[in-house]
Protein backbone atom coordinates (compact mmCIF):
# COMPACT_ATOMS: atom_id res chain seq x y z
CA UNK A 1 0.00 0.00 0.00
CA UNK A 2 2.85 2.32 0.91
CA UNK A 3 4.74 1.80 -2.35
CA UNK A 4 1.63 1.98 -4.53
CA UNK A 5 0.69 5.19 -2.69
CA UNK A 6 4.06 6.66 -3.52
CA UNK A 7 3.73 5.70 -7.19
CA UNK A 8 0.33 7.36 -7.45
CA UNK A 9 1.75 10.53 -5.85
CA UNK A 10 4.64 10.54 -8.27
CA UNK A 11 2.30 9.94 -11.23
CA UNK A 12 0.17 12.91 -10.25
CA UNK A 13 3.27 15.00 -9.68
CA UNK A 14 4.78 14.14 -13.05
CA UNK A 15 1.58 15.02 -14.82
CA UNK A 16 1.44 18.38 -13.00
CA UNK A 17 5.13 18.92 -13.79
CA UNK A 18 4.51 18.23 -17.46
CA UNK A 19 2.03 21.08 -17.63
CA UNK A 20 4.69 23.51 -16.49
CA UNK A 21 2.48 24.84 -13.70
CA UNK A 22 4.62 23.42 -10.92
CA UNK A 23 7.62 25.47 -12.01
CA UNK A 24 5.63 28.70 -11.93
CA UNK A 25 4.04 27.95 -8.53
CA UNK A 26 6.52 25.87 -6.51
CA UNK A 27 4.04 25.26 -3.66
CA UNK A 28 1.50 23.70 -6.01
CA UNK A 29 3.42 20.42 -6.24
CA UNK A 30 2.92 19.90 -2.51
CA UNK A 31 -0.78 20.55 -3.03
CA UNK A 32 -0.77 17.81 -5.68
CA UNK A 33 0.94 15.40 -3.27
CA UNK A 34 -1.54 16.30 -0.52
CA UNK A 35 -4.55 15.79 -2.78
CA UNK A 36 -3.27 12.49 -4.08
CA UNK A 37 -2.66 11.07 -0.57
CA UNK A 38 -5.97 12.43 0.65
CA UNK A 39 -7.87 10.64 -2.14
CA UNK A 40 -5.92 7.45 -1.49
CA UNK A 41 -6.69 7.56 2.24
CA UNK A 42 -10.37 8.20 1.63
CA UNK A 43 -10.48 4.71 0.11
CA UNK A 44 -9.44 3.24 3.46
CA UNK A 45 -11.49 5.52 5.73
CA UNK A 46 -13.31 2.54 7.26
CA UNK A 47 -9.99 1.23 8.64
CA UNK A 48 -9.67 4.41 10.74
CA UNK A 49 -12.82 3.45 12.64
CA UNK A 50 -11.04 0.30 13.88
CA UNK A 51 -8.85 2.56 16.01
CA UNK A 52 -11.83 4.04 17.86
CA UNK A 53 -11.75 1.23 20.44
CA UNK A 54 -8.31 2.29 21.75
CA UNK A 55 -9.44 5.92 21.90
CA UNK A 56 -12.60 4.93 23.74
CA UNK A 57 -10.59 2.90 26.30
CA UNK A 58 -8.41 5.94 27.08
CA UNK A 59 -11.37 8.25 27.40
CA UNK A 60 -13.35 5.80 29.52
CA UNK A 61 -10.39 5.43 31.93
CA UNK A 62 -10.08 9.20 32.26
CA UNK A 63 -13.79 9.69 32.78
CA UNK A 64 -13.65 7.19 35.65
CA UNK A 65 -10.40 8.61 37.01
CA UNK A 66 -11.56 12.24 37.08
CA UNK A 67 -14.93 11.06 38.36
CA UNK A 68 -13.04 9.69 41.36
CA UNK A 69 -10.70 12.66 41.79
CA UNK A 70 -13.46 15.30 41.91
CA UNK A 71 -15.19 15.04 45.30
CA UNK A 72 -18.19 17.14 44.25
CA UNK A 73 -19.57 18.38 40.90
CA UNK A 74 -18.82 22.02 41.83
CA UNK A 75 -15.19 21.41 42.76
CA UNK A 76 -12.47 23.08 40.69
CA UNK A 77 -9.05 21.52 40.13
CA UNK A 78 -6.46 23.94 38.71
CA UNK A 79 -9.38 26.15 37.64
CA UNK A 80 -11.13 23.40 35.66
CA UNK A 81 -14.51 21.84 36.39
CA UNK A 82 -14.82 18.06 36.04
CA UNK A 83 -16.50 18.41 32.63
CA UNK A 84 -13.80 20.79 31.39
CA UNK A 85 -11.03 18.48 32.62
CA UNK A 86 -12.51 15.44 30.85
CA UNK A 87 -13.17 17.44 27.68
CA UNK A 88 -9.57 18.69 27.80
CA UNK A 89 -8.26 15.09 27.84
CA UNK A 90 -10.75 14.11 25.14
CA UNK A 91 -9.53 16.90 22.87
CA UNK A 92 -5.81 16.26 23.43
CA UNK A 93 -6.32 12.51 22.92
CA UNK A 94 -8.32 13.29 19.79
CA UNK A 95 -5.38 15.30 18.42
CA UNK A 96 -2.99 12.48 19.39
CA UNK A 97 -5.01 9.61 17.91
CA UNK A 98 -6.35 11.57 14.96
CA UNK A 99 -2.96 12.84 13.81
CA UNK A 100 -1.05 9.59 14.33
CA UNK A 101 2.30 11.33 13.97
CA UNK A 102 4.06 7.98 14.36
CA UNK A 103 3.65 7.64 10.60
CA UNK A 104 5.99 10.60 10.00
CA UNK A 105 8.62 9.20 12.33
CA UNK A 106 8.37 5.67 10.95
CA UNK A 107 8.46 6.64 7.27
CA UNK A 108 11.42 8.99 7.52
CA UNK A 109 13.54 6.63 9.63
CA UNK A 110 12.71 3.76 7.25
CA UNK A 111 13.61 5.83 4.17
CA UNK A 112 16.97 6.85 5.63
CA UNK A 113 17.91 3.45 7.06
CA UNK A 114 16.74 1.57 3.97
CA UNK A 115 18.52 3.90 1.52
CA UNK A 116 15.29 4.97 -0.20
CA UNK A 117 16.23 8.55 0.66
CA UNK A 118 18.83 8.49 -2.16
CA UNK A 119 16.00 8.01 -4.62
CA UNK A 120 13.60 10.48 -3.03
CA UNK A 121 16.05 13.37 -2.54
CA UNK A 122 16.57 13.66 -6.31
CA UNK A 123 12.89 14.27 -7.00
CA UNK A 124 11.63 17.76 -7.89
CA UNK A 125 10.53 18.48 -4.32
CA UNK A 126 12.12 19.00 -0.93
CA UNK A 127 12.03 15.66 0.88
CA UNK A 128 10.87 17.04 4.25
CA UNK A 129 8.05 19.08 2.69
CA UNK A 130 7.06 16.03 0.65
CA UNK A 131 6.72 14.02 3.89
CA UNK A 132 4.74 16.81 5.56
CA UNK A 133 2.39 17.07 2.56
CA UNK A 134 1.85 13.28 2.62
CA UNK A 135 1.27 13.33 6.37
CA UNK A 136 -1.23 16.19 6.09
CA UNK A 137 -3.13 14.18 3.49
CA UNK A 138 -3.28 11.25 5.91
CA UNK A 139 -4.52 13.09 8.97
CA UNK A 140 -7.01 15.11 6.93
CA UNK A 141 -9.05 11.90 6.73
CA UNK A 142 -8.41 10.60 10.25
CA UNK A 143 -8.86 13.78 12.25
CA UNK A 144 -12.42 14.71 11.21
CA UNK A 145 -13.52 11.12 11.93
CA UNK A 146 -11.96 11.22 15.41
CA UNK A 147 -13.43 14.68 16.00
CA UNK A 148 -16.95 13.43 15.28
CA UNK A 149 -16.43 10.35 17.46
CA UNK A 150 -14.98 12.45 20.30
CA UNK A 151 -17.91 14.88 20.23
CA UNK A 152 -20.38 11.98 20.18
CA UNK A 153 -18.94 10.10 23.15
CA UNK A 154 -18.33 13.37 24.98
CA UNK A 155 -21.95 14.41 24.54
CA UNK A 156 -23.20 10.99 25.69
CA UNK A 157 -20.81 10.21 28.56
CA UNK A 158 -19.80 13.65 29.86
CA UNK A 159 -22.48 16.08 28.73
CA UNK A 160 -22.16 19.36 26.81
CA UNK A 161 -19.11 21.53 27.30
CA UNK A 162 -20.05 24.56 29.42
CA UNK A 163 -19.74 28.00 27.74
CA UNK A 164 -18.78 26.53 24.36
CA UNK A 165 -19.20 29.00 21.48
CA UNK A 166 -19.59 27.56 17.99
CA UNK A 167 -18.41 30.84 16.44
CA UNK A 168 -14.89 30.15 17.71
CA UNK A 169 -14.60 26.79 15.91
CA UNK A 170 -12.62 28.11 12.87
CA UNK A 171 -9.94 29.64 15.15
CA UNK A 172 -9.77 26.44 17.19
CA UNK A 173 -9.43 24.41 13.97
CA UNK A 174 -6.56 26.66 12.82
CA UNK A 175 -4.88 26.26 16.19
CA UNK A 176 -5.29 22.47 16.02
CA UNK A 177 -3.85 22.31 12.48
CA UNK A 178 -0.83 24.37 13.55
CA UNK A 179 -0.35 22.17 16.63
CA UNK A 180 -0.41 18.97 14.56
CA UNK A 181 2.04 20.45 12.04
CA UNK A 182 4.45 21.63 14.76
CA UNK A 183 4.35 18.17 16.33
CA UNK A 184 5.06 16.55 12.95
CA UNK A 185 7.99 18.92 12.30
CA UNK A 186 9.61 18.08 15.65
CA UNK A 187 9.06 14.35 15.18
CA UNK A 188 10.56 14.67 11.71
CA UNK A 189 13.59 16.45 13.16
CA UNK A 190 14.15 13.53 15.56
CA UNK A 191 13.78 11.00 12.73
CA UNK A 192 16.29 12.91 10.61
CA UNK A 193 18.93 11.98 13.18
CA UNK A 194 18.78 8.55 11.49
CA UNK A 195 21.46 10.03 9.18
CA UNK A 196 23.85 9.70 12.13
CA UNK A 197 22.43 7.01 14.42
CA UNK A 198 20.86 3.71 13.44
CA UNK A 199 17.70 3.78 15.51
CA UNK A 200 15.95 6.97 16.60
CA UNK A 201 12.90 5.17 18.01
CA UNK A 202 14.01 5.51 21.67
CA UNK A 203 14.21 9.30 21.24
CA UNK A 204 10.71 9.28 19.78
CA UNK A 205 9.49 7.38 22.88
CA UNK A 206 10.82 10.06 25.19
CA UNK A 207 9.38 12.91 23.11
CA UNK A 208 6.00 11.13 22.91
CA UNK A 209 5.93 10.44 26.63
CA UNK A 210 6.76 14.06 27.45
CA UNK A 211 3.93 15.22 25.22
CA UNK A 212 1.62 12.62 26.77
CA UNK A 213 2.38 13.24 30.43
CA UNK A 214 2.88 16.98 30.39
CA UNK A 215 0.46 18.03 27.65
CA UNK A 216 -2.14 15.39 26.94
CA UNK A 217 -3.14 14.03 30.33
CA UNK A 218 -3.05 17.30 32.27
CA UNK A 219 -3.39 20.99 31.47
CA UNK A 220 -0.33 23.11 32.29
CA UNK A 221 -2.17 24.79 35.22
CA UNK A 222 -2.15 21.55 37.23
CA UNK A 223 1.65 21.55 37.55
CA UNK A 224 3.44 23.43 40.35
CA UNK A 225 3.45 27.20 39.72
CA UNK A 226 7.24 27.31 39.49
CA UNK A 227 7.21 24.84 36.57
CA UNK A 228 4.46 26.48 34.54
CA UNK A 229 6.56 29.23 32.84
CA UNK A 230 9.07 26.55 31.83
CA UNK A 231 6.36 24.27 30.40
CA UNK A 232 4.92 27.19 28.43
CA UNK A 233 8.26 27.52 26.65
CA UNK A 234 8.24 23.90 25.42
CA UNK A 235 6.56 22.63 22.23
CA UNK A 236 3.96 20.96 24.47
CA UNK A 237 2.31 24.34 25.00
CA UNK A 238 1.71 24.78 21.28
CA UNK A 239 1.14 21.13 20.28
CA UNK A 240 -1.64 19.99 22.59
CA UNK A 241 -2.27 22.38 25.48
CA UNK A 242 -3.01 25.38 23.24
CA UNK A 243 -5.64 23.84 20.95
CA UNK A 244 -7.35 21.91 23.79
CA UNK A 245 -7.37 24.92 26.12
CA UNK A 246 -9.09 27.04 23.49
CA UNK A 247 -11.75 24.37 23.00
CA UNK A 248 -12.59 23.97 26.70
CA UNK A 249 -12.09 27.58 27.83
CA UNK A 250 -11.88 30.05 24.94
CA UNK A 251 -10.63 33.58 25.42
CA UNK A 252 -9.43 36.00 22.75
CA UNK A 253 -6.36 36.96 24.76
CA UNK A 254 -5.32 33.31 25.18
CA UNK A 255 -6.04 32.64 21.50
CA UNK A 256 -3.70 35.41 20.31
CA UNK A 257 -1.00 34.26 22.75
CA UNK A 258 -1.21 30.63 21.58
CA UNK A 259 -1.30 31.52 17.86
CA UNK A 260 1.78 33.72 18.26
CA UNK A 261 3.62 31.00 20.14
CA UNK A 262 2.66 28.52 17.41
CA UNK A 263 3.95 30.84 14.66
CA UNK A 264 7.30 31.15 16.45
CA UNK A 265 7.54 27.41 17.07
CA UNK A 266 6.60 26.51 13.50
CA UNK A 267 9.22 28.88 12.07
CA UNK A 268 11.91 27.66 14.48
CA UNK A 269 10.96 24.00 13.95
CA UNK A 270 11.07 24.32 10.14
CA UNK A 271 14.44 26.10 10.28
CA UNK A 272 15.80 23.31 12.47
CA UNK A 273 14.33 20.66 10.15
CA UNK A 274 15.93 22.18 7.02
CA UNK A 275 19.23 22.58 8.87
CA UNK A 276 19.35 18.94 10.08
CA UNK A 277 18.27 17.64 6.67
CA UNK A 278 20.91 19.77 4.90
CA UNK A 279 23.63 18.46 7.21
CA UNK A 280 22.34 14.90 6.95
CA UNK A 281 22.24 14.57 3.17
CA UNK A 282 25.82 15.80 2.97
CA UNK A 283 26.77 12.87 5.17
CA UNK A 284 24.84 10.33 3.13
CA UNK A 285 26.70 7.43 1.55
CA UNK A 286 24.95 5.44 -1.14
CA UNK A 287 26.10 1.84 -1.43
CA UNK A 288 24.65 0.91 -4.79
CA UNK A 289 22.04 -1.84 -5.09
CA UNK B 1 9.92 -37.87 28.97
CA UNK B 2 12.08 -35.75 31.22
CA UNK B 3 14.85 -35.69 28.58
CA UNK B 4 12.35 -34.54 25.94
CA UNK B 5 11.18 -31.67 28.16
CA UNK B 6 14.79 -30.81 29.02
CA UNK B 7 15.77 -30.74 25.33
CA UNK B 8 12.76 -28.65 24.42
CA UNK B 9 13.53 -26.10 27.13
CA UNK B 10 17.15 -26.00 25.98
CA UNK B 11 16.06 -25.25 22.40
CA UNK B 12 13.74 -22.48 23.65
CA UNK B 13 16.50 -21.00 25.78
CA UNK B 14 18.96 -21.08 22.85
CA UNK B 15 16.41 -19.47 20.56
CA UNK B 16 15.90 -16.56 22.99
CA UNK B 17 19.65 -16.32 23.58
CA UNK B 18 20.32 -16.02 19.82
CA UNK B 19 17.52 -13.46 19.45
CA UNK B 20 19.24 -11.28 22.04
CA UNK B 21 22.73 -11.88 20.65
CA UNK B 22 21.52 -10.83 17.19
CA UNK B 23 20.29 -7.54 18.62
CA UNK B 24 23.52 -7.04 20.57
CA UNK B 25 25.56 -6.82 17.35
CA UNK B 26 25.00 -3.07 17.51
CA UNK B 27 25.72 -2.40 21.18
CA UNK B 28 24.83 1.31 21.10
CA UNK B 29 21.36 0.62 19.67
CA UNK B 30 20.86 -2.23 22.12
CA UNK B 31 21.76 -0.13 25.16
CA UNK B 32 19.82 2.90 23.91
CA UNK B 33 16.71 0.75 23.52
CA UNK B 34 16.98 -0.65 27.04
CA UNK B 35 17.94 2.56 28.86
CA UNK B 36 15.45 4.77 27.04
CA UNK B 37 12.64 2.29 27.69
CA UNK B 38 13.40 2.52 31.42
CA UNK B 39 13.27 6.35 31.15
CA UNK B 40 10.15 6.17 29.01
CA UNK B 41 8.35 4.04 31.61
CA UNK B 42 9.65 6.17 34.48
CA UNK B 43 8.30 9.39 32.93
CA UNK B 44 4.72 8.25 33.63
CA UNK B 45 5.48 8.57 37.36
CA UNK B 46 4.88 12.31 36.89
CA UNK B 47 1.21 11.51 36.33
CA UNK B 48 0.93 9.70 39.65
CA UNK B 49 2.81 12.37 41.60
CA UNK B 50 0.37 14.94 40.21
CA UNK B 51 -2.68 12.84 41.07
CA UNK B 52 -1.47 12.09 44.59
CA UNK B 53 -0.90 15.82 45.16
CA UNK B 54 -4.64 16.20 44.66
CA UNK B 55 -5.84 13.30 46.81
CA UNK B 56 -4.37 10.89 49.35
CA UNK B 57 -5.61 7.84 47.46
CA UNK B 58 -6.62 7.00 43.91
CA UNK B 59 -9.26 4.29 43.62
CA UNK B 60 -8.42 3.13 47.15
CA UNK B 61 -4.71 2.68 46.29
CA UNK B 62 -1.88 4.49 48.06
CA UNK B 63 1.07 5.76 45.99
CA UNK B 64 3.11 2.73 47.07
CA UNK B 65 0.39 0.33 45.90
CA UNK B 66 0.10 2.13 42.54
CA UNK B 67 3.87 1.88 42.08
CA UNK B 68 3.74 -1.85 42.92
CA UNK B 69 0.94 -2.31 40.37
CA UNK B 70 2.94 -0.42 37.75
CA UNK B 71 6.01 -2.51 38.54
CA UNK B 72 4.04 -5.71 38.13
CA UNK B 73 2.47 -4.64 34.81
CA UNK B 74 5.80 -3.44 33.38
CA UNK B 75 7.68 -6.57 34.49
CA UNK B 76 4.96 -8.95 33.22
CA UNK B 77 4.74 -7.20 29.86
CA UNK B 78 8.54 -7.10 29.66
CA UNK B 79 9.03 -10.78 30.47
CA UNK B 80 6.34 -11.80 27.98
CA UNK B 81 8.01 -9.75 25.24
CA UNK B 82 11.47 -11.08 26.02
CA UNK B 83 10.45 -14.74 25.96
CA UNK B 84 7.40 -14.91 23.69
CA UNK B 85 7.29 -11.71 21.61
CA UNK B 86 6.16 -13.61 18.51
CA UNK B 87 2.73 -14.09 20.08
CA UNK B 88 2.09 -10.45 19.19
CA UNK B 89 2.87 -10.93 15.50
CA UNK B 90 1.23 -14.35 15.17
CA UNK B 91 -1.60 -13.05 12.88
CA UNK B 92 1.05 -11.83 10.45
CA UNK B 93 2.68 -15.30 10.35
CA UNK B 94 -0.65 -17.04 9.78
CA UNK B 95 -2.02 -14.64 7.16
CA UNK B 96 1.22 -14.57 5.15
CA UNK B 97 1.77 -18.35 5.32
CA UNK B 98 5.01 -17.98 7.26
CA UNK B 99 4.31 -20.81 9.71
CA UNK B 100 5.75 -23.41 7.31
CA UNK B 101 9.29 -22.82 8.54
CA UNK B 102 8.23 -23.84 12.07
CA UNK B 103 6.12 -26.83 11.06
CA UNK B 104 9.07 -28.72 9.59
CA UNK B 105 11.20 -28.40 12.71
CA UNK B 106 11.51 -31.51 14.90
CA UNK B 107 10.47 -29.65 18.06
CA UNK B 108 7.24 -28.28 19.50
CA UNK B 109 5.66 -25.93 16.94
CA UNK B 110 4.03 -23.53 19.39
CA UNK B 111 7.12 -23.02 21.55
CA UNK B 112 9.23 -22.69 18.40
CA UNK B 113 6.96 -19.93 17.12
CA UNK B 114 6.61 -18.07 20.41
CA UNK B 115 10.33 -17.97 21.22
CA UNK B 116 11.41 -16.94 17.71
CA UNK B 117 11.39 -13.22 18.50
CA UNK B 118 12.56 -11.02 21.37
CA UNK B 119 11.78 -7.33 21.79
CA UNK B 120 14.89 -5.74 23.18
CA UNK B 121 13.08 -2.73 24.61
CA UNK B 122 11.16 -5.23 26.80
CA UNK B 123 14.35 -5.75 28.80
CA UNK B 124 13.94 -2.11 29.82
CA UNK B 125 10.33 -2.78 30.87
CA UNK B 126 11.39 -5.76 32.99
CA UNK B 127 14.24 -3.81 34.57
CA UNK B 128 11.96 -0.87 35.31
CA UNK B 129 9.40 -3.15 36.96
CA UNK B 130 12.01 -4.75 39.19
CA UNK B 131 13.58 -1.39 40.13
CA UNK B 132 10.19 0.12 40.93
CA UNK B 133 9.19 -2.77 43.18
CA UNK B 134 12.59 -2.71 44.92
CA UNK B 135 12.10 1.02 45.60
CA UNK B 136 8.78 0.14 47.32
CA UNK B 137 10.69 -2.30 49.61
CA UNK B 138 8.13 -5.11 49.71
CA UNK B 139 10.31 -7.41 51.90
CA UNK B 140 11.59 -10.86 50.93
CA UNK B 141 8.15 -12.51 50.92
CA UNK B 142 6.63 -9.64 48.94
CA UNK B 143 9.45 -9.74 46.39
CA UNK B 144 9.03 -13.51 45.95
CA UNK B 145 5.31 -12.94 45.34
CA UNK B 146 6.20 -10.21 42.84
CA UNK B 147 8.47 -12.63 40.94
CA UNK B 148 5.75 -15.30 40.93
CA UNK B 149 3.11 -12.84 39.70
CA UNK B 150 5.48 -11.48 37.06
CA UNK B 151 5.66 -15.00 35.64
CA UNK B 152 1.88 -15.55 35.86
CA UNK B 153 1.26 -12.06 34.40
CA UNK B 154 3.65 -12.77 31.50
CA UNK B 155 1.93 -16.13 30.87
CA UNK B 156 -1.52 -14.50 30.97
CA UNK B 157 -0.42 -11.74 28.59
CA UNK B 158 1.15 -14.27 26.19
CA UNK B 159 -1.86 -16.61 26.42
CA UNK B 160 -4.28 -13.76 25.70
CA UNK B 161 -2.16 -12.63 22.73
CA UNK B 162 -1.95 -16.23 21.49
CA UNK B 163 -5.69 -16.76 21.88
CA UNK B 164 -6.57 -13.63 19.90
CA UNK B 165 -3.77 -14.18 17.38
CA UNK B 166 -4.91 -17.77 16.74
CA UNK B 167 -8.31 -16.46 15.65
CA UNK B 168 -6.48 -15.45 12.44
CA UNK B 169 -6.81 -19.11 11.39
CA UNK B 170 -10.54 -18.40 10.97
CA UNK B 171 -10.96 -14.64 10.56
CA UNK B 172 -9.16 -11.75 8.84
CA UNK B 173 -7.95 -8.48 10.47
CA UNK B 174 -7.41 -10.25 13.80
CA UNK B 175 -4.11 -8.37 14.10
CA UNK B 176 -6.03 -5.14 14.71
CA UNK B 177 -8.34 -6.75 17.28
CA UNK B 178 -5.35 -8.39 19.00
CA UNK B 179 -3.43 -5.13 19.15
CA UNK B 180 -6.36 -3.15 20.49
CA UNK B 181 -7.31 -5.72 23.13
CA UNK B 182 -3.72 -6.04 24.37
CA UNK B 183 -3.31 -2.29 24.54
CA UNK B 184 -6.63 -2.15 26.37
CA UNK B 185 -5.35 -4.75 28.83
CA UNK B 186 -2.21 -2.69 29.56
CA UNK B 187 -4.08 0.61 29.76
CA UNK B 188 -6.72 -0.68 32.16
CA UNK B 189 -4.14 -2.66 34.11
CA UNK B 190 -2.05 0.38 34.97
CA UNK B 191 -4.91 2.11 36.80
CA UNK B 192 -6.34 1.04 40.19
CA UNK B 193 -9.40 -1.18 39.93
CA UNK B 194 -11.18 0.97 42.52
CA UNK B 195 -12.02 3.61 39.90
CA UNK B 196 -14.05 1.11 37.86
CA UNK B 197 -17.45 0.09 39.17
CA UNK B 198 -20.44 -1.97 38.09
CA UNK B 199 -20.55 -3.81 34.77
CA UNK B 200 -17.22 -2.38 33.62
CA UNK B 201 -15.47 -3.89 36.63
CA UNK B 202 -17.06 -7.29 36.02
CA UNK B 203 -16.04 -7.17 32.34
CA UNK B 204 -12.46 -6.33 33.31
CA UNK B 205 -12.36 -9.36 35.57
CA UNK B 206 -14.06 -11.69 33.08
CA UNK B 207 -13.59 -10.56 29.47
CA UNK B 208 -10.10 -9.04 29.65
CA UNK B 209 -7.53 -10.80 31.85
CA UNK B 210 -6.80 -7.51 33.63
CA UNK B 211 -8.45 -8.25 36.94
CA UNK B 212 -7.30 -11.82 37.43
CA UNK B 213 -3.78 -11.41 36.04
CA UNK B 214 -2.85 -7.94 37.33
CA UNK B 215 -5.23 -6.44 39.90
CA UNK B 216 -5.80 -9.55 42.01
CA UNK B 217 -2.04 -10.25 42.27
CA UNK B 218 -1.47 -6.65 43.36
CA UNK B 219 -4.06 -7.17 46.13
CA UNK B 220 -2.27 -10.37 47.21
CA UNK B 221 1.06 -8.50 47.31
CA UNK B 222 -0.53 -5.80 49.48
CA UNK B 223 -2.34 -8.28 51.78
CA UNK B 224 -1.56 -11.97 51.40
CA UNK B 225 -4.54 -14.24 50.77
CA UNK B 226 -4.00 -17.94 49.92
CA UNK B 227 -7.37 -18.32 48.17
CA UNK B 228 -6.70 -15.36 45.90
CA UNK B 229 -3.27 -16.75 45.10
CA UNK B 230 -4.78 -20.09 44.07
CA UNK B 231 -7.45 -18.28 42.04
CA UNK B 232 -4.74 -16.41 40.08
CA UNK B 233 -2.74 -19.60 39.45
CA UNK B 234 -5.87 -21.51 38.38
CA UNK B 235 -6.99 -18.69 36.08
CA UNK B 236 -3.61 -18.43 34.35
CA UNK B 237 -3.48 -22.21 33.90
CA UNK B 238 -6.97 -22.30 32.33
CA UNK B 239 -6.29 -19.29 30.09
CA UNK B 240 -3.01 -20.82 28.89
CA UNK B 241 -4.66 -24.20 28.25
CA UNK B 242 -7.47 -22.52 26.28
CA UNK B 243 -4.96 -20.51 24.20
CA UNK B 244 -2.90 -23.63 23.37
CA UNK B 245 -6.06 -25.61 22.47
CA UNK B 246 -7.29 -22.83 20.13
CA UNK B 247 -3.87 -22.55 18.47
CA UNK B 248 -3.65 -26.29 17.70
CA UNK B 249 -7.28 -26.41 16.61
CA UNK B 250 -6.58 -23.55 14.23
CA UNK B 251 -3.33 -25.09 13.03
CA UNK B 252 -5.35 -27.97 11.54
CA UNK B 253 -7.00 -25.41 9.26
CA UNK B 254 -3.70 -23.80 8.28
CA UNK B 255 -3.13 -23.81 4.53
CA UNK B 256 0.53 -23.63 3.71
CA UNK B 257 1.78 -20.72 1.63
CA UNK B 258 4.21 -21.02 -1.29
CA UNK B 259 6.69 -18.78 0.49
CA UNK B 260 10.27 -20.06 0.56
CA UNK B 261 11.76 -19.21 3.93
CA UNK B 262 14.52 -20.62 6.08
CA UNK B 263 15.11 -20.14 9.80
CA UNK B 264 18.79 -20.02 10.64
Amino acid sequence: MFESGRKSVEGALLSAHGQGSVRRKPWRKYGVIYKSVLLENLQYAANVALGFFAYFVFIYIYIRLWGYMYRSPEELIAGYTKEQMIWYVMMTEMLYFGSNAGVVAGEVAKDIRGGNIAYLMNKPYHYTLYILARYTGEWSVRMPMYAVFAVLIGAVLVGPLPHFQWITVPVMALCAVLGITINAVFKLCISLFSFWIEDTTPFQWIYNKLILVVGILFPVEIFPKALQPLLKMTPIYTVCYGPAKLIVDFSLEKCVEILMAQAVYLAAGCALMFFIYGKGVRKLYVNGG
Amino acid sequence: MLTVVKNQLRVCFLSIQYNIMREMVNKVTFLTNVVFMVLNDASILVQWFILFRLRDDVGGYSLREVLMLWGLVAASFGLSNILFARALSLPNLIINGKLDAYLVQPKNVLLGVLTSETRISAIGDLLYGVILVCVCRPGVGGFCLFLLFTITGALAFTAFALLLGSLSFWFVRMDILQNQMLMGMINFGTYPDGIFQGAARILLYVLLPVGMALWLPSHVMARFDGKMLMAVLGYVFLLSAAAVAVFYRGLKRYASGNLMEARL
